[in-house]
């Protein structure tokens, strides 16, 4: 009687199995990232890598260093809780060397929260900018800095 | 600069776009999901369908689709290579977007496709290719000098033996494969619906329905790209076409259709008569952002029309001239392929259309040339095409054309089928 034994197209197959598991293996040792799992399923130093980006906004504070009449100005009106930046752009920059400019602002800033949508809550007072005095920019009639003035 | 004024401009730009109310982190031109995951569905989908189309002749042993076997599941192969790349591409990060296959994990359904993936390419596909071509790689080794002697001998994994009782041994295996990858195949594509149906959040996707769905469309999209490769292959090679071989494929293809518009319109049927809180929103997306994809593309174009074609085939295919047939047959396969597609795209870009407070639309504007955009789904929609056309030429040869006495290894599959 002859002895059963795997057939050699097998034998080699497992053989390729195992050669490609260990590969796999090494492979994946060295290309998965060091702090792989280490919190979770995701890179651990991907919290660290966000947290060390250079901030670009400097807060309300910064700017009172420098513009304080301005910061109390808008404290007084309808904008107060509106952040300068949110109107000016990125900050920090132009706060740690003011010979850096903050953005030019164009008219269409002021839409980007006033214009009528309904999904915008009703405490926010919007028009359409398409009927609301069109081809006038905005600041030639609201003092961004105190909305309630109509000069 | 999150707050300069091109930004703010655009911002501008969106709020036409945006019909009705949507919550301001809605209010975007790019969804986050874009065309990439569009395509790469679509791709797995043709993997799938042109397996089964494949297993039709190994399980079930359809004898006249013989001449499609190796093309189908070469086919199926080339597309399965792309597959993940849609993903990769979508994923941006070139050098680590390879991590999804390095850290595959059961707790996220993106993270589960590295052990779908390695399962279907390595354990079924290559498998039944390998002891499929096995004897024919030893004799092409043989026979071929240069390059492509050194590619069919390395193919052979050095095992020369090709004696009756070791060839009868390939078919056996080859024929469990396949029996192991039909349900695999399912497991592929189902995972792929999966993916959707398991998002409740979001009433387009969120339906136990959309596996099966994305199913049956997989194997309707695979076997109408089977005949329209047989076709154009024939044309191009100038063999003659196995026109028994063309019309058992049509059938099934036709059988396939019926079931996945069946479960599709049923999906509404369900939909439209349970009527729960979305359904007003649907609707108004089926009829308005929808219109053309959906209704034209989908229903019209992609199932309607090619089973009134193939539904008359089945009943007067005897009167009509063989010409005639092949126009047919070739016509709807390309509405077919061209209507699962919009499918895709109504699954993928329809879901991230309306707002989640059911009460107005969002847009898509789809890029040109960014990595996300046109051209790079158009290419990796081509590339698959491109790779078959190199498997084609190396394991295809016209000396051995499909036709005919051309699968030695199918025919002791047949006996031991029977035994
Ligand atoms: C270190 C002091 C300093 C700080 C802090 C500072 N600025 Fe200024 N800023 C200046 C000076 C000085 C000018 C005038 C520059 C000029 O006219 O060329 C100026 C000008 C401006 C202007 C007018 C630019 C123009 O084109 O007229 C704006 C707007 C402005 N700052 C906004 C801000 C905001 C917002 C902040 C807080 C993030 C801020 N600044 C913080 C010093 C400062
Ligand atoms: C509602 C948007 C808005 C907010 C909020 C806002 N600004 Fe302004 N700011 C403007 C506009 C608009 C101008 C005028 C630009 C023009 O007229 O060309 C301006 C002008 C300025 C100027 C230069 C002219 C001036 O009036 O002195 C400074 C400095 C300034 N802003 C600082 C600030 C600071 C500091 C804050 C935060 C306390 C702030 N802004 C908040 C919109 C705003
Ligand atoms: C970051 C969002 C934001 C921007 C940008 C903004 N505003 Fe406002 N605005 C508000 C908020 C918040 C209020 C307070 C709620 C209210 O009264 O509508 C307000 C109030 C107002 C009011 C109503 C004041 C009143 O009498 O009640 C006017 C007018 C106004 N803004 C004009 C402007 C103009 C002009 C600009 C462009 C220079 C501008 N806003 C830019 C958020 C913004
Ligand atoms: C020709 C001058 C003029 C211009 C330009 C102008 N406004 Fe006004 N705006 C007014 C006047 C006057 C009122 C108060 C009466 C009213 O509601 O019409 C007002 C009211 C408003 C209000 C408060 C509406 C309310 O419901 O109380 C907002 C917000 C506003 N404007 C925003 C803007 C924005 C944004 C722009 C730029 C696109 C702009 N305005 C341009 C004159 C102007």
């Amino acid at each position: 009687m002859q002895r059963p034994r795997i057939p050699p197209q097998i034998l080699r197959l497992l053989v390729l199995t195992i050669v490609i598991v260990t590969v796999y293996s090494i492979a994946r040792y060295f290309l998965t990232p060091q702090s792989f799992g280490m919190y979770g399923w995701y890179r651990a130093v991907a919290l660290d890598e966000i947290a060390a980006r250079p901030t670009t906004y400097a807060g309300r504070k910064a700017c009172d260093e420098c513009h304080s009449e301005v910061v109390q100005r808008l404290a007084k009106y309808e904008h107060k809780s509106v952040s300068c930046e949110s109107c000016h752009g990125v900050g920090q920059a132009h706060a740690e060397n003011p010979d850096v400019a903050v953005a030019k602002l164009t008219y269409s800033h002021c839409v980007r929260c006033h214009e009528a949508d309904p999904a915008r809550p009703k405490w926010l007072k919007q028009v359409k900018s398409k009927e609301h005095y069109t081809g006038q920019r905005c600041t030639e009639c609201h003092i961004p800095h105190q909305p309630n003035e109509v000069p | 600069m999150i707050m300069n004024p091109q930004l703010t401009n655009s911002i501008v730009e969106i709020l036409p776009r945006v019909e009705g109310f949507a919550y301001p982190n809605e209010a975007t031109t790019h969804p986050l999901w874009s065309v990439l995951i569009v395509v790469y569905p679509y791709v797995t989908g043709l993997v799938a369908g042109a397996f089964i189309m494949a297993s039709l002749v190994r399980v079930f042993n359809v004898k006249p689709l013989e001449p499609v076997y190796r093309l189908s599941l070469l086919t199926s192969l080339a597309f399965l290579l792309c597959a993940p790349l849609p993903l990769l591409f979508h994923l941006g990060h070139p050098e680590r977007c390879f991590e999804i296959m390095m850290t595959p994990h059961l707790s996220s359904p993106m993270a589960m496709f590295g052990f779908v993936y390695a399962w279907y390419l390595m354990a079924v596909l290559l498998l039944e290719l390998w002891f499929d071509y096995r004897k024919d790689f030893v004799e092409w080794s043989k026979a071929e000098p240069g390059l492509r002697g050194i590619i069919y001998r390395s193919f052979t994994l050095g095992v020369h033996d090709v004696s009756d009782p070791a060839v009868q041994l390939d078919a056996r295996m080859g024929r469990i494969i396949s029996i192991i990858g039909i349900p695999s195949a399912f497991l592929l594509h189902g995972y792929v619906g999966f993916i959707f149906g398991s998002i409740k959040a979001n009433p387009w996707w969120g339906n136990v329905l959309m596996p099966i769905i994305f199913i049956f469309s997989a194997i309707v999209s695979g076997m109408a790209l089977c005949v329209f490769l047989y076709m154009i292959l024939s044309w191009a090679r100038r063999t003659p076409i196995d026109m028994d071989c063309l019309d058992q494929m049509q059938k099934f293809l036709f059988f396939a259709l019926v079931v996945d518009a069946a479960i599709e319109s049923l999906d509404w049927v369900h939909r439209l008569y349970s009527a729960d809180e979305s359904i007003h929103i649907l609707k108004s997306l089926a009829a308005g952002r929808l219109f053309y994809t959906l209704l034209v593309g989908q229903a019209f174009c992609g199932t309607l029309l090619p089973l009134l074609l193939l539904g008359a085939i089945q009943l007067f295919g005897r009167q009509m001239a063989v010409a005639v047939r092949q126009r047919v047959y070739l016509a709807s396969s390309v509405l077919i392929l061209v209507g699962v597609l919009a499918m895709r795209w109504n699954v993928v870009i329809g879901g991230q259309l309306f707002s989640k407070s059911l009460r107005g639309f969002m847009d898509y504007k789809l890029e040109f040339a960014g990595h996300e955009g046109w051209l790079a789904s158009l290419g990796l929609l081509l590339l698959p095409f491109m790779i078959l056309a190199v498997f084609v030429k190396l394991f295809l040869p016209l000396s051995a054309p499909p036709q005919g006495g051309g699968l030695p290894a199918m025919k002791p599959s047949g006996s031991t089928g029977a035994a």
